[in-house]
């Protein structure tokens, strides 16, 4: 098996039109060890630098940083940086060897994942991923007596891939599902969001993800920094054992090129960066991510 | 009507149908407990109890009491009414009431520690994981926190307790997070032992208070290690501290309340935005719920709470009660698992039953209900807020096909319960004695050293006539609750036993505070002045002067344009179509910026969000001020009415001013409200002088504006014994500008406002007020010697006067900006 290293640098910028005097942030940047997913280096850079720190592990067993810049200020950036050893191996779909209506027991409900966690977490639904009527439309097709559980999702995964049209700036952070599932097109984020809000309506769990992409240029052409994004997608477990990746928004199953930052029952779990400010006038926000190979 | 015989026939109290009575059996033998009141009640007559009723009302009205929050469209609700007739309880059913609410609480504090702990009780399968897994209140952030950090157990906890007909005690409801009532105990006990202080007597009932003392010392005692005088604060998210039954309690107790936005997170702890600055919290008792209290890591984002608390909580830097995760814990969906929860976490079998329940998110429990709908109370399994409470039992066919519907589309989210026909009390009213169901809210909390604390006492709230216990958020009836006692009682002093508790920092002036001090200054004299200037047009339009009816209506138009002008309103005076509909802006308009009734409103918000501020008279009075003058005749009184009530508002505002120039401590707080009045007298006088000199008037209507103005200002008979002349503007002008020994004059108030902003202390980045106001008195000093020595110089005076209503207007932004500022104003 050999491995492949990435370089990564994530920077969030805040310009503000008029001065700040108390900022509170807590960030979901650090990059989870994962098997087959070694951090190397993580750097969190904070400008200007905070007065008081704290890094933790949330419930989920993410890193989290919080921080508090307490001087008055005009400009916020947090530029995370890591590089990341990813194992190559191409993933292969597992079979769970049981159906999906088959499967269900309420024990799993507190049963607990490698990380200590109840699936009950990953099994109910949030307010991002409601149980929705629509849902079970989507879902109904799909529904097949007996079918395979890896076989169902991986449908799933394929038809929102087709039946939903990826379209930057369609929605944004407060977007309900509802609205998605009736426009039928979104960003990574909201693919993940209708692909979990599914799985759980038949008592799947399924984990929200967030990452990083390596997307790779045409031949020939230098790779644009800060060409790519944030980039978020699914884990389902398998009753064989662990949990499995599905990328809605690419229709694939996350192998090296999916760097994983952290999970949790949907976005707001996991949210890279949020803050409050304190003080007066507007801000522009400014993302930026470059996923080298090293 | 009157018997001397004892016996409750004589108020025809009957027990309703076969329900259980607590003070009367079905066979009419009264309970012991209950004796000395219908033994007073039967000396007395029914008749009294009209007037024990009163009394209450009275009393309450005066002590600003009653909770009155707003209603779910916006609208102030109905509030709280009292009914003094107490709920009295035997010493031997207390003691298994305490005994059964005690054990619930060892309960919950255990389940709330394993919950965000082990969860060994969801991992062995004791209760459905959904109940904790789905509820809103469930803060993972909060969970598995090492010792030794700011998590304070469950705090206050509240449990509604009620019997049915077959005598069996059932808890009905929980509530942790934030418990309403205690405030309300609070209040209706001070009220009823006022009502009936003899009855009390007699009674042997126990006090209260201790549990106060012990409450405000327990939570002393959670501050982060090593802090020998812990700063303790009531955390209140309301706008409005009226909307409040804890400003009732902090103002009893002494202790410091704030909103939100008085407080910061800085270097892991919570300051408090005082008028010296930042001040460390270490403790904060919260009234908001636990899931908005952290901005930052809310998973609600329109949460208004502090950001970055949590982390604070997390590092130890602040002890907050209760546990911001706490109301997880809240839901009835437990119930049918308590049994077995008790087992498995105290070791012992479960004292008090909770009402039987059913958990709809099991097959058989959820056919259960949906088969017996007509029969059941339909409750959320989540936040009580989220779903109104049904009786299946009022319900219409269509409306239970509804909620089947409702139930069956989201199982999980609700719990059915079995109906109590709850046992009823005597309740007073007009004519007599009636039976009233009741439950009644018992408060406890588990002291760090001794076990739990359970308040001897309670709120008793009251179903309406049709039987439905009316929620606590929506108001109703209430009673306080008489434990009688097997011991000689002491009478106890809550405010002198804080005291001893070292909590109370009498220095602590949050800067909310301070603004509403400031404002009620400011406006109690708006307030006065206008309305003298109603009073003033009433006089002159009813009460006949000599001018003709041309000339009154001038003048009257003259003053309205005046005080219009002044408050740059003038807008609101266009509107109005005629001369009585003029009048009616200032008397009836809630709206109009010069109305009596928007100022006194502003007032009264003022003086109520600074609640813990004022004296018991200085309390008088504001109830005085508010209710003397909504209490009267509102659209149909003839306008000449309003001349006493006008009077008797202008009585009430001069007794509380002077009450709390008498009674306050010159501190901080006294230094701004007093600031504001000499603001508020200055801007006004100097405006008014100002259009008097600009007036192009004839003689004989120059003389009636003038003697007007005097009378706005309080001045006539200053005026007229300074200078033994009909009024002229130039006297009037020499008087209330440069008159340097009159209070009312512009350079006494200049002077003065000058002595009482000394006491504030310097601000971080701006000038200390006392400087902008220094080289305005020089120049008042100046422009007096010159107005002195020579004539009269109109148009100096003007400019003089109208450069000077610009630099209060100056003055004033200065102080909001120096003090005044809350610690977050957020985006």
């Amino acid at each position: 098996m050999s491995t492949v290293r990435y370089h990564v640098r994530h920077r969030t910028a805040y310009v503000y039109s008029g001065r700040i005097d108390l900022c509170h942030s807590l960030a979901h940047l650090a990059p989870r060890e994962e098997v087959g997913q070694e951090i190397l280096a993580h750097h969190l850079d904070v400008s200007p630098a905070p007065h008081y720190q704290m890094a933790r592990k949330d419930y989920f067993g993410n890193g989290t940083n919080y921080f508090a810049i307490q001087g008055s200020h005009a400009e916020f950036a947090v530029i995370s940086t890591f590089t990341v050893e990813k194992s190559d191996l191409v993933p292969v779909l597992p079979d769970s060897g049981l159906s999906w209506d088959r499967a269900w027991n309420r024990r799993l409900m507190v049963e607990q994942d490698e990380t200590g966690i109840c699936f009950g977490n990953y099994l109910l639904p949030t307010a991002s991923c409601p149980s929705l009527e629509d849902i079970d439309a989507f879902l109904a097709p799909s529904l097949k007596p007996g079918r395979e559980i890896m076989d169902l999702v991986n449908e799933l995964m394929a038809r929102i891939y087709t039946e939903f049209d990826y379209v930057p700036g369609a929605t944004d952070n407060s977007t309900p599902l509802q609205v998605v599932l009736e426009q039928r097109k979104g960003v990574c984020q909201d693919f993940a969001h209708v692909m979990i809000a599914a799985l759980r309506r038949i008592n799947i769990p399924a984990r929200y993800v967030s990452g990083y992409l390596e997307t790779i240029p045409p031949p020939g052409v230098k790779k644009l920094q800060g060409a790519d994004a944030s980039h978020a997608w699914v884990e389902v477990h398998s009753p064989a054992g662990g949990w499995i990746g599905f990328d809605p928004t690419n229709n694939k199953i996350p192998g090296h090129q999916h760097i994983k930052i952290a999970h949790g029952r949907d976005y707001f779990d996991v949210r890279p960066l949020r803050g409050t400010f304190l003080g007066s006038g507007g801000q522009k926000l400014s993302v930026e991510v470059d996923v080298e190979r090293v | 009507m009157s018997s001397k015989t004892g016996e409750v026939s004589a108020f025809d109290y009957r027990i309703q149908g076969d329900r259980r009575d607590e003070a009367l059996s079905r066979d009419g033998v009264t309970a012991p407990e209950w004796g000395e009141l219908f033994a007073s009640l039967a000396r007395h007559g029914s008749t009294v109890l009209s007037e024990w009723r009163n009394t209450a009302a009275r009393i309450s009205r005066e002590r600003g009491l009653a909770y009155r929050p707003a209603s779910i469209d916006g609208n102030p609700g109905e509030g709280w009414t009292l009914d003094p007739i107490p709920w009295i309880i035997s010493p031997e059913r207390w003691a298994s009431l305490e005994a059964g609410i005690s054990q619930r609480n060892r309960l919950y504090e255990k389940l709330l520690e394993d919950l965000y702990g082990p969860q060994r009780t969801l991992k062995e399968r004791l209760f459905p994981a959904e109940i904790l897994l789905s509820h809103p209140g469930y803060l993972r952030a909060l969970h598995n926190l090492p010792p030794g950090n700011g998590i304070v157990g469950l705090g206050l906890s509240a449990f509604d307790v009620a019997r049915d007909t077959a005598g069996q005690t059932f808890v009905v409801n929980d509530r942790f997070d934030r418990p309403f009532g205690l405030g309300l105990a609070l209040e209706n006990r001070t009220v009823v032992n006022k009502v009936l202080p003899r009855l009390f007597g007699r009674c042997g009932v126990r006090r209260i208070g201790q549990f106060f003392t012990d409450w405000f010392a327990y939570l002393g005692r959670c501050a982060p290690s090593g802090t020998a005088a812990p700063q303790v604060v009531i955390l209140d998210s309301s706008e409005q501290g009226k909307d409040s039954e804890l400003g009732f309690l902090a103002n009893y107790c002494g202790i410091s309340r704030a909103h939100p936005s008085d407080l910061t997170v800085r270097d892991g702890r919570v300051w408090i935005k005082a008028l010296r600055g930042l001040v460390p919290v270490d403790v904060l008792w919260k009234t908001m719920a636990g899931r908005e209290l952290d901005s930052l890591e809310s998973e609600n984002s329109s949460a208004r709470g502090i950001a970055g608390i949590f982390e604070a909580i997390r590092g130890g830097g602040v002890a907050v009660a209760s546990h911001p995760g706490s109301e997880a814990l809240q839901s009835p969906g437990y119930y049918p698992y308590l049994p077995r929860l008790c087992r498995a976490l105290l070791d012992e079998e479960l004292l008090i039953p909770p009402v039987a329940t059913w958990w709809c998110g099991q097959p058989k429990a959820l056919s259960h209900v949906v088969e017996n709908l007509a029969t059941m109370v339909v409750k959320p399994a989540g936040p009580h807020h989220d779903f109104r409470t049904q009786y299946g039992s009022r319900l219409a066919g269509s409306e239970l096909a509804d909620l089947k519907a409702q139930i069956l589309a989201h199982p999980t989210k609700f719990v059915g319960q079995e109906e109590l026909l709850i046992s009823t009390i005597p309740t007073s009213r007009p004519g007599g004695l009636v039976p009233r169901g009741a439950v009644v809210r018992m408060f406890s909390f588990q002291d760090g050293n001794q076990g739990i604390q359970v308040m001897p006492g309670g709120l008793a709230r009251l179903s309406t006539e049709s039987g439905v216990i009316v929620s606590t958020r929506n108001c109703g009836e209430s009673k306080d609750v008489w434990v009688r006692s097997l011991l000689e009682e002491q009478p106890f002093s809550i405010a002198s036993a804080i005291s001893q508790t070292h909590l109370v920092s009498p220095d602590l002036v949050p800067s909310r505070t301070a603004e509403n001090l400031f404002w009620t200054g400011r406006y109690a004299e708006r307030t006065d002045v206008i309305s003298r200037f109603a009073a003033r047009v009433i006089d002159v339009r009813f009460q006949g002067f000599s001018q003709e009816h041309s000339i009154g209506q001038e003048h009257e138009d003259l003053l309205l344009q005046t005080l219009f002008k002044i408050f740059d309103c003038e807008g609101h005076l266009e509107d109005a179509k005629d001369a009585d509909a003029r009048l009616d802006l200032i008397l009836r308009d809630r709206a109009c910026p010069v109305g009596v009734t928007y100022n006194l409103e502003r007032f009264f918000n003022a003086t109520q969000t600074a609640r813990e501020e004022w004296s018991p008279a200085s309390t008088l009075t504001i109830s005085a001020c508010y209710e003397g003058w909504n209490g009267g005749p509102r659209g149909d009184g003839q306008r000449e009415q309003f001349d006493s009530r006008l009077k008797m508002l202008q009585l009430n505002l001069s007794a509380f001013l002077g009450l709390n120039l008498d009674s306050m401590t010159r501190d901080e707080g006294w230094a701004l409200l007093d600031a504001g009045r000499r603001l508020e007298r200055s801007f006004i006088v100097s405006g008014l002088l100002s259009f008097l000199l600009k007036a192009e008037l004839k003689e004989d209507m120059k003389a009636l504006y003038n003697e007007s103005i005097l009378y706005f200002l309080d001045s006539v008979r200053t005026f007229q014994s300074r200078f033994h002349d009909t009024p002229s503007t130039e006297l009037t002008v020499r008087l209330l500008l440069g008159e340097a020994d009159y209070p009312k004059s512009v350079s006494y108030l200049l002077g003065r406002l000058h002595k009482v902003l000394r006491k504030l202390p310097t601000p971080g980045q701006q000038a200390h007020p006392c400087d902008l106001i220094e080289p305005w008195i020089e120049k008042m000093r100046r422009f007096n010697a010159t107005m002195n020595e020579g004539k009269f110089r109109r148009r100096e005076t003007i400019l003089f006067l109208d450069e000077l209503f610009a630099f209060l207007a100056t003055l004033s932004d200065a102080l909001t900006v120096s003090y005044f500022s809350h610690a977050s104003k957020r985006r």
